[in-house]
């Protein structure tokens, strides 16, 4: 078992939840043990969370979108998930609802109703911890998936193949592990619902015909069902997930020879998610030093992970929904299929600039065009929160550890130091200084403009 | 093309680039440089520019230039065909869409080449690897992580990134970075929205110089201080060149216009980049196609029409040539959902001053297909590359063989691309360009050995009006352009007489 330290919980916290506070990182400390940690917060079942609102339960109609309720909803289904992240404590539910929505990836633009994309939420939600497989199959028929990949009204005599084929390459199996030819068959097999409303139904007369197909050499008269329990039968499924599962919570590029034991954890365990993220997240391969700090934070974690560890009581979710489309992080609007590729890909010139008026905003109350924030920090409360808040030196050692996952050298903590003193010694520094305030706001602004700051 | 560093010492030395804001500034935010830091290399002399327009989806091919004469696309495609009345005829039988009368009327004045059936072998159809093959420039089986753009730009900027040009290497009108930029030794591209809002918002980014220790985060770092870096250093100049250039003509109000008319501008204010890429999403038209693909197309046609008036007004279009490209074509049949499943070959738009103009090639094969229905591919699409690379951007042939480990024969895009010599012919005289012309013509013939030529005008009755060249050529290809403002308005010949035996003739239209 992985060394229980602070450096490896918070590794552990980082990667687990959407950033952690002081207090969060100090409750998981109380637990004392990974398994402790694992089994009674971060994995832990936890009850299903209240609708955002009664339209998600009404019949999408072509008139909420003509009368501008569309786009209301789809801000207040934004504001509820960015609500039940910032308020996750320490379970990582959300993280997986996060990551099986830039899995399974489906754009608003083209799904139109949020009401689909709810119900497609709540699956996800609902199978964050449990059965991989069962829920391919019910993603498979889900209606927001089955408008977004064109499963809807698709026959069997002339099948779209446009689902079929990124079940295979983007949701199961990878690129190079089928053939075009399985792709047309499993089209076949796929054929036949349509959507009305909140709801898919199959209509048999619009399936295929023929007495069977050939699906990676087997040759059946499948169903749905059939045909995702032949595609987990392959080797690469389980592989493929977990590769996606490593890069996403351990280092972007992956160790192969890990993700084969992984893969053999998820078949042992068929298929269920929560047996092998305990496996993973008590790894030594997870806890390997040089991977900490070395993951680029995406814009949800950066957004909702510097409000907790501002310890922000209600951070303003209108400035994070606009901010998370300049930071090419649109909930429920994914670039395309394959989702958000992560990593390098978040930060270009623009975004990168994004980034730093985001932090910037939480300080000064304003964004970057001017336009207010609401819940910004106040400073001086939020410093003297710290034990040695009036001891400059070690308040600035205080807050680089705690904000900043790759450790920074003496010459950019005396940087913050000055920054912090603005013009006093170290030996006249208190938070009760008249102009500490701004000090403060200085030295925070800072610290989340330094680039390590994006790391994780 | 490797480099002798090891990525890892580029890394580290990349890091480097950020001095000149040392980390003892005081006051948050930093401001962007006021003056250059130190370490630059002087400006590289202002060239030609490339404009790289990449259709996001996978483009359908057949209803773009449509063989709306062959009965078999009317057959694959009962619902979604588009009619020989209501498309915009080209020549050969091949017609374009009918939305894409911008492009047309270019088209006619001699300033778009279209090469038919562009792909490659053994066509992948995901769009994530298709279009990753197409922005690196590799075979379909070979896995390259450096687009070919940034390897032409290594090559262009040989001291990047010990050192970095004054202005930016290649600008991405846009939010995420496209691998058609980005190489092992580092990223070559700037890319934002809008010049002066991109300046205001790096005016607060930190930057120091220190080196970061050689670890997997240490390289994420390093990265994050390159881009960093990059953004301050490049801001100013863009935001300036946005303010000293201008546009000259009016943009449709849609994201490509608006994208294309920002790239005239920072042409227009001397901004020295050579490559742009803007971007437009929406092709993946699996189903309904019909007016989303016929809007899409308006929307190129239009912003590039209103492009290429913008640039010829300004007199700054002859040094500017734009570039589609789209990941694959689609599908020959329709399938049930009146859309296109993902296909392969399809055609590429090049458009600018001095391309040749016309069709290169003819319509797809549409009987003999490959065994998924698709149409196989006439052309590479890195003979297109290579030959903007050679005839527009004026790399040696070397070069571009080294950019795609492969020598590619040109394709006769531009005036001064090689024509491809057929069996036994000797001597090739091109269609008169624009035609009908009114003013000014554009007379091209290409010698494939050293011969003796005149080159004249003739009226119907064949009477020679004037000789516009005579003498002894070596092989190559000759353009001439023609002062026509004094003939009356009619129909007339230009006849090219060989030392060879041949004579051709090519009918041209004036008109007033």
């Amino acid at each position: 078992m992985p060394v229980w330290n602070a450096t490896n919980v918070g590794h552990l916290l980082a990667r687990t939840l959407f950033g952690y506070s002081k207090n969060d990182l100090s409750i998981a400390l109380g637990y004392a043990s990974y398994n402790y940690l694992l089994d009674l917060t971060i994995l832990k079942d936890v009850p299903t969370p209240a609708a955002p609102n009664t339209w998600v339960s009404t019949v999408p109609a072509a008139s909420q979108t003509t009368s501008g309720e569309t786009g209301t909803w789809y801000r207040e289904f934004n504001y509820w998930w960015f609500n039940l992240m910032h308020k996750e404590g320490l379970n990582m539910r959300e993280k997986m609802v996060l990551f099986f929505h830039n899995h399974f990836s489906n754009e608003r633009d083209k799904v139109v109703y949020p009401q689909n994309m709810y119900a497609q939420n709540v699956l996800f939600r609902k199978y964050a911890f449990g059965n991989f497989k069962q829920l391919v199959k019910e993603i498979s028929i889900d209606p927001s998936m089955l408008i977004y990949l064109d499963g809807n009204n698709s026959r069997g005599a002339a099948p779209n193949e446009n689902y079929a084929r990124e079940l295979m390459e983007l949701f199961t199996m990878g690129i190079g592990n089928y053939t075009e030819n399985d792709i047309k068959q499993a089209a076949k097999v796929l054929s036949g619902w349509q959507v009305s409303g909140l709801t898919a139904s199959f209509v048999p007369a619009r399936w295929y015909t023929e007495t069977g197909v050939t699906v990676f050499g087997k040759t059946a008269k499948f169903d749905v069902n059939a045909l995702i329990d032949h595609i987990f039968d392959q080797k690469a499924t389980a592989e493929f997930i977990c590769r996606k599962l490593y890069k996403e919570f351990v280092y972007y590029k992956p160790n192969e020879a890990f993700i084969t034991q992984m893969a053999a954890v998820f078949r042992a365990n068929n298929f269920e998610m929560k047996p092998l993220l305990k496996f993973l997240f008590t790894s030594e391969e997870f806890f390997t030093a040089v991977y900490i700090g070395s993951k680029i934070k995406n814009p949800t974690e950066l957004m909702v992970g510097t409000s907790k560890l501002l310890e922000l009581p209600s951070p303003d979710y209108i400035n994070m929904y606009d901010m998370s489309k300049l930071l090419q992080m649109q909930l429920f609007q994914p670039p395309n299929v394959a989702g958000w590729p992560g990593q390098r890909d978040w930060i270009s010139s623009t975004t990168y600039s994004y980034r730093g008026g985001f932090t910037d905003s939480l300080i000064t109350g304003k964004r970057y065009n001017g336009v207010a924030v609401t819940g910004k920090l106040v400073p001086v409360t939020y410093a003297q929160t710290f034990m040695n808040s009036e001891k400059a030196v070690e308040f600035v050692d205080d807050v680089s550890t705690l904000f900043l996952a790759f450790p920074i050298t003496a010459k950019k903590k005396s940087f913050l130091l000055d920054t912090l003193l603005g013009g006093t010694i170290v030996k006249n520094w208190s938070t009760y200084l008249p102009g500490a305030n701004v000090n403060l706001q200085q030295f925070f602004k800072a610290v989340m403009r330094l680039p390590e700051f994006q790391l994780c | 093309m490797k480099k002798e560093l090891t990525r890892s010492e580029f890394l580290r030395r990349m890091a480097l680039l950020s001095g000149g804001v040392g980390l003892g500034i005081s006051g948050i935010p930093g401001q962007a440089y006021a003056t250059l830091p130190a370490g630059l290399s002087a400006s590289v002399s202002t060239g030609n520019v490339l404009v790289i327009i990449q259709l996001a989806g996978g483009n359908d091919g057949l209803n773009t230039v449509i063989p709306a004469e062959n009965d078999t696309y009317f057959a694959k495609r009962p619902d979604i065909a588009i009619k020989k009345v209501d498309a915009l005829a080209l020549k050969n039988s091949m017609y374009l869409h009918p939305s894409m009368t911008g492009m047309k009327s270019l088209y006619d004045q001699g300033n778009v080449s279209i090469i038919q059936n562009v792909g490659y072998a053994n066509p992948n159809r995901s769009h994530f690897r298709a279009t990753d093959i197409w922005n690196t420039g590799s075979d379909s089986n070979v896995v390259l992580e450096e687009g070919w753009a940034a390897r032409y730009l290594a090559e262009k900027y040989p001291g990047y990134p010990i050192s970095m040009p004054l202005h930016p290497m290649a600008v991405q009108l846009g939010s995420v970075e496209s691998l058609l930029f980005q190489s092992d030794i580092g990223r070559f591209g700037t890319v934002f929205e809008d010049p002066n809002l991109f300046y205001q918002l790096v005016s607060g980014t930190l930057a120091d110089d220190e080196i970061p220790p050689a670890t997997l985060a240490g390289d994420e770092l390093a990265f994050l201080k390159q881009i960093s870096s990059a953004s301050i250093q490049y801001s100013t100049v863009i935001r300036d060149s946005a303010l000293k250039g201008a546009n000259s003509s009016t943009y449709p109000a849609t994201n490509l216009a608006k994208q294309l008319g920002i790239v005239a501008k920072l042409i227009s204010g001397g901004l020295e980049t050579p490559v742009y890429l803007c971007t437009i999403g929406g092709f993946d038209t699996h189903a309904n196609q019909l007016n989303q693909h016929a809007n899409l197309w308006k929307q190129i046609s239009d912003a590039v029409a209103a492009f290429q008036k913008d640039l010829t007004t300004q007199k700054i279009g002859d040094r500017v040539t734009m570039m589609t490209f789209s990941e694959f074509g689609r599908r020959v049949n329709q399938n049930g959902t009146t859309g296109t499943d993902h296909g392969t070959a399809a055609p590429m738009f090049v458009i600018g001053n001095t391309v040749r103009g016309g069709l290169i090639g003819d319509n797809p094969n549409l009987t003999n297909l490959d065994t998924n229905g698709d149409l196989k591919a006439n052309f590479d699409y890195r003979q297109v590359y290579t030959t903007i690379l050679s005839d527009h951007l004026g790399l040696s042939t070397t070069s571009t063989s080294q950019i795609f480990q492969k020598t590619f024969d040109r394709l006769p895009i531009f005036l001064n691309s090689p024509l491809i010599a057929e069996a036994g012919v000797k001597v090739t005289l091109l269609d008169p360009a624009p035609n009908p012309a009114s003013g000014h013509v554009r007379l091209q013939f290409a010698a494939f050995e050293a011969m003796r030529v005149e080159l004249a005008l003739f009226d119907m009755q064949g009477q020679k009006l004037g000789t516009i060249f005579a003498g002894d050529v070596l092989s190559g290809t000759y353009t001439y352009p023609a002062d026509i403002s004094t003939f009356p308005a009619g129909t007339y010949l230009v006849s090219l007489a060989a030392s060879t035996g041949s004579r051709i003739t090519k009918r041209l239209i004036i008109i007033n």
